[in-house]
């Protein structure tokens, strides 16, 4: 009867929050040489726009160099500093001079979409007003008769991404995390309604009398789910690769494998764990809303998670879908390699030890009471 | 001595559901256990079979083993009460799953699948799917399940609860064929007159034990023709 009350209550607050999102897309500038005299009215500009946040960066002042000035500013994406980074260097008003359109240069991060579209929205609303502020061409051959020649050239944009690229569309983003949602999803429900059934009927006391251990029931359960996630998964993941823009390599393939092996494990342990705590197949189905809805909103699945108050970002990281979505994420927009993701690994191995834990001292106390 | 309990007891918080109970089974036997609702039978089942633990006391199984032991789970067969099998797979597939739970695999699982088929009368319903089937057949597979590692012991819950007249006394002949094969069977029922077939019982009433011998000594000590009007005259003098 709780779970009546309490889960249209979490649900309506999660709803709440999700569509209240306000995640600002972080906007560095970066100017060089005569084109520094545009940086503040250019911001002026940007920073009216209510989507983005104009950041500070680590980046010399004095550093000049193109290339070294490209890996620097890879390097603040790289740290989440900011989502893009607009560049423009000392050749924009020499080429505007000269008659040519000039290039600014949008750095971004590129995995994640509305971030991106919120950037290129704002840079182009700040361009017409850039580009009305830009000099007057003076063309020496052509003195009076072109002295009011105004070079109303568009300013080329040119873009550089540091993952995904220009083709890369909104559902590239939310492609990658539905492996680890499916499986997990699957896994947590056919593993508390099995087990819970296995209870009730009373097919599990007869694998208890028999010459088994619960460990082994748990284990002959994972070998189970392994055959079934990993068609699941299989599936899933062949109807990803027809759709997603995204070439992977084998190693994202087996980065995302072991992923996937891994929530499934832990959704399997939680289910489980659900099928103990509840009395009957009633109690253990109003787990499911309770366990999955909020690991839809919080897990980053589909609302950036930064976007909730900081309660739910802690709660957030004590998901474990959240750690499989970063994963996963990170493997597949991101191109980084499973152990460059050693902590949320870390995370996801604890939460299954957690759950076998719980689950056993429950059983244990059930059994002692029983 | 195949059973020997001594000074058991079991407590749910403020309940007693055994207490203090002393009995000894030799081998060989048909072993009644009967009693009202709430006497204290399936607990008592659930301790012989390692399920629940006692509050205080001791059980040994076949002179040295405790019920959790590894050893004494390879020689017990138990029929629970309830439907403990699966309603997805057939009558081949459940009876060959407990078998190989039980370590039995191969010719000697198919040989054994085959006798025990043939001695449930369940033969031509190997590949039917349980679901498929009646109750009085699912009760017979329940059996099987039970009896398909060769158990030298038998522990039935309960075995014809919600059977027919005709089904009871078949299981009741599996019963005397089994025992003649050298199995030990301690059985449970509601219907006490049932239970005069076993070569002994025991009247269990509030988690102790109010009369125990043979039925027939048993219905001459209370001077009842039948078991169930004995268990009554006992029930009301105590």
């Amino acid at each position: 009867m709780a779970f009546f009350l309490l889960v249209p209550i979490v649900v309506m607050t999660l709803i709440y929050y999700a569509l209240l999102e306000d995640e600002k897309a972080k906007l560095g500038v970066v100017t060089r040489g005569v084109a520094r005299f545009y940086e503040y009215p250019l911001v002026s500009v940007i920073e009216e726009d209510e989507d983005i946040e104009i950041v500070s960066l680590d980046i010399p002042d004095k550093e000049t160099d193109p290339a070294e000035l490209d890996r620097l500013i890879m390097e603040e994406m790289k740290k989440g500093k900011a989502h893009g980074i607009l560049y423009m260097d000392q050749q924009l008003l020499s080429e505007r001079f000269a008659g040519e359109r000039g290039a600014i240069h949008i750095y971004l991060e590129g995995s994640r979409p509305t971030s991106t579209a919120a950037i290129f929205s704002s840079i182009a609303e700040a361009m017409d007003d850039l580009t009305e502020t830009m000099p007057v061409v003076i063309d020496a051959e052509c003195s009076a008769k072109c002295a009011n020649s105004v070079n109303i050239k568009a300013i080329e944009i040119k873009k550089h991404y540091l993952y995904g690229s220009e083709d890369y569309r909104l559902i590239d983003y939310f492609l990658p995390v539905f492996p680890t949602f499916f499986v997990f999803f699957f896994t947590f429900i056919i593993s508390t309604i099995t087990f819970q059934r296995e209870r009730v009927r009373g097919t599990l006391e007869r694998l208890l009398i028999a010459p088994v251990s619960f460990s082994q029931i748990i284990l002959g359960y994972i070998s189970g789910f392994i055959i079934f996630s990993s068609v699941q998964a299989l599936i899933i993941i062949g109807y990803i690769l027809a759709l997603i823009q995204i070439s992977f390599t084998p190693h994202q393939l087996f980065a995302l494998g072991v992923t996937l092996f891994l929530i499934m494990i832990v959704a399997l342990t939680m289910g489980l764990l659900a099928s103990f705590m509840a009395m009957n197949e009633f109690q253990a189905i109003q787990f499911i809303p309770l366990v999955i809805l909020p690991q839809i909103f919080l897990s980053d699945m589909i609302w950036r998670i930064e976007s909730f108050p900081l309660v739910f970002q802690w709660i957030s990281y004590g998901l474990p879908l959240t750690h499989a979505n970063i994963i996963s994420r990170k493997v597949m927009l991101q191109n980084q390699s499973l152990w460059e993701n050693w902590p949320q690994l870390l995370s996801l191995g604890g939460f299954f030890l957690f759950f076998m834990l719980v689950m056993s001292l429950v059983a244990l106390k059930r059994n002692k009471n029983n | 001595m195949m059973l020997k309990i001594e000074g058991l007891t079991k407590r749910f918080g403020k309940l007693t559901a055994i207490d203090n109970l002393n009995l000894n089974i030799p081998e060989g036997l048909k072993f009644g256990l009967l009693g009202p609702n709430g006497s204290g039978k399936t607990t008592l089942l659930r301790m012989i079979t390692g399920l629940i633990e006692p509050t205080h006391g001791k059980i040994t199984l076949f002179g040295k083993w405790t019920p959790t032991s590894r050893m004494i789970r390879r020689r017990v067969g138990y029929m629970p009460q309830q439907t403990a099998v699966y309603p997805g797979l057939t009558v081949s597939e459940n009876i060959r799953f407990f078998g190989r739970i039980y370590g039995l695999s191969g010719r000697p699982l198919e040989d054994r699948l085959n006798d025990i088929l043939e001695l449930v009368e369940l033969g031509d319903k190997k590949k039917e799917v349980l679901s498929n089937l009646s109750g009085g057949m699912v009760r017979r597979v329940l059996l099987a399940t039970a009896l398909i590692h060769n158990p030298p012991l038998l522990i039935l819950d309960e075995p014809t609860a919600g059977v027919d007249p005709v089904l009871r006394l078949k299981f009741w002949d599996w019963v005397d064929l089994l025992v003649k094969q050298g199995v030990s069977i301690i059985i449970t029922t509601h219907h006490i007159s049932e239970a005069e077939r076993s070569d002994q019982v025991v009247f269990l009433r509030e988690g102790k034990i109010i009369q125990q011998g043979k039925p027939f000594d048993i219905m001459k000590r209370f001077q009842a023709n039948n078991l169930e009007a004995a268990f009554v005259r006992s029930t009301n003098l105590k």
